[in-house]
């Protein structure tokens, strides 16, 4: 019928293995996505020399770092969060070269659009903030969040509960799962466009409907590139604001 | 049909899309440690240091560029200090010299007046004296002449010498 | 053009799917109608939330320009977990239609 046949998502987010099958080191596009977004970052500081008057690489790296600093260490934790730069950098790092490989040929796969990524760097997070909890407060931190003196003695078992559960399991799941969604919506939106262009290609009468489509696959693309961007740039910010809320607890 | 967008053979994808796959997990994990370790320990510092001096040097500057006007200004309200004791002493020494015109002035209208005193004082002591000649020459005469008319008065001879301290007092303090 | 193209879409499935139901296409069926339904109405109060959100967060840079920075920031946030809401709606499209 029209030959409109939509792939299986097995055919949009699963990718074969290159080496060692079944194995837990076995290596796909996704493996090799995550290497990337190690090495690119890596070879850019590499790059970047060390001169009082940035050039060429330098630039842009100064300009991650400073990004870095005055949009999310800043806002989010202030002066004292400067220790915590060097990570929320790597996560903004990981995540964007994660995500920007959604766009760029011969990949067009974002890595964090399967979970292993975003579950990964989620349970970092959770265990950066937790510990930073338990660092500066000591068990206090885990009593306020599950027994909170700030709220009415009849209403604390309640709000003790909704505390633990949004500290300790929400917010981790819907910081992996924010990410996970955005990019494999994100994917399924330009495989969806790319395979109507396809099809429509293949349409005698129909064809004329193809600049349409191929429009809002390039508008989408441009689209795309920005949301690489803003889901990197909210995962490192809010990774800074959980680590705040560990560093200043509500009283 | 399809098989150009993504590859047929789906070989250990898992059934269900949402969970991660442990080799993925694998790779992504490893690749996130050495990007942070790298990071941490070799590839930020230099850039924060570089961003730092930089920062410093741009302080520095900028701090050298205060001084340097800060210098201006006090290099400026020196001159003007010193203008200002420049007119300062011009004002004081016109101010001397015209008192020392005036002093001089004082001095010669007071050498004039004390002469036109002194003169003054001469022709009046001798003007003075002359009276007092006068007077004296005239006093036996005037003596002689009342003792005369005296005793023709009371008929009787006096002597004028008993009656010089009368006439003399009665000359020296008239009325 | 395109709707028309839609509407014989459906009318041609119409057409096959009269022709011999099994068991596994009524499951399948039920599933990507739940699918459809869970992500649209997971859409609604996101949609509503971020709009508003947006228009706030426009409103406070127009009336305070120089605090324009902390307040996208702050924009970006509430996006971001008002957003989460819809996306949870997604996960459970897929899980419902290909899991």
């Amino acid at each position: 019928m029209f030959g409109l046949e939509y792939p299986s998502i097995d055919n949009l987010v699963g990718w074969p293995t290159y080496f060692g099958d079944d194995a837990f080191w076995a290596m796909n596009k996704i493996g090799l996505i995550s290497l990337l977004a190690m090495a690119i970052p890596t070879a850019m500081f590499l790059f970047a020399k060390r001169e009082l008057v940035p050039t060429g690489a330098q630039n842009i790296v100064e300009s991650i770092v400073e990004f870095i600093d005055t949009q999310v260490v800043l806002p989010a934790i202030g002066p004292e969060g400067r220790r915590y730069t060097p990570l929320l950098l790597s996560i903004f790092l990981f995540v964007f070269w994660g995500n920007i490989f959604e766009v760029i040929p011969t990949f067009h796969m974002p890595a964090n659009a399967r979970m292993a990524n975003p579950a990964i760097l989620a349970i970092i997070a959770a265990g950066v903030y937790i510990g930073v909890g338990f660092k500066y407060h000591g068990f206090a931190y885990l009593k306020d969040t599950i027994w909170p003196s700030f709220v009415p003695l009849a209403l604390r078992p309640l709000v003790g509960l909704i505390e633990f559960l949004t500290v300790f399991i929400i917010r981790p799941f819907a910081l992996a799962v924010r990410l996970f969604a955005n990019m494999l919506a994100g994917h399924i939106l330009l495989v969806t466009f790319g395979v109507l262009c396809i099809t429509l290609w293949r349409l005698d009468a129909l064809v004329v409907i193809l600049p349409f489509s191929f429009t809002m696959l390039v508008l989408l693309t441009g689209f795309e590139i920005f949301v690489s961007f803003l889901q990197a740039f909210v995962f490192a910010l809010l990774t800074a604001v959980f680590i705040d809320s560990s560093l200043h607890p509500a009283h | 049909m399809l098989s150009i967008l993504a590859a047929d053979e789906t070989s250990g994808v898992p059934e269900n899309p949402i969970l991660p796959a442990t080799y993925e997990l694998f790779w992504g994990a490893i690749a996130f440690a050495i990007l942070y370790l790298l990071i941490r320990y070799v590839l930020l510092p230099p850039v924060q240091r570089v961003m730092n001096d930089r920062e410093a040097t741009i302080q520095a500057d900028l701090d050298a560029a205060d001084a340097a006007k800060a210098k201006m200004a006090s290099a400026d309200s020196e001159l003007a200090d010193q203008l200002a004791g420049v007119r300062a002493e011009a004002a004081s020494i016109i101010e001397a010299a015209r008192g020392e015109a005036e002093a001089e002035r004082e001095r010669l209208i007071g050498r004039a007046e004390r002469e036109v005193t002194a003169m003054q004082e001469v022709t009046d002591s001798e003007l003075a004296r002359e009276r007092e000649e006068a007077l004296s020459s005239l006093r036996p005469q005037v003596a002689q002449l009342a003792v005369g008319a005296a005793s023709r008065i009371v008929n009787r001879q006096i002597s004028v010498d008993d009656a010089l301290p009368v006439i003399n007092r009665q000359l020296d303090n008239p009325n | 053009m395109s709707v028309l193209a839609t509407i014989a879409t459906q009318a041609l499935l119409a057409a096959d799917a009269a022709e011999g139901i099994t068991a596994a296409d009524e499951q399948n069926i039920a599933a990507a109608a739940g699918a459809g339904m869970a992500y649209g109405l997971a859409a609604i109060g996101p949609g509503i939330g971020i709009g508003y959100l947006v228009g706030q967060a426009v409103q406070a840079m127009a009336r305070q320009p120089e605090a324009a920075g902390t307040v996208r920031t702050n924009m970006f946030l509430g996006i971001a977990f008002t957003e989460a809401l819809a996306l949870i709606g997604f996960v459970v499209f897929i899980l419902l239609k290909f899991a």
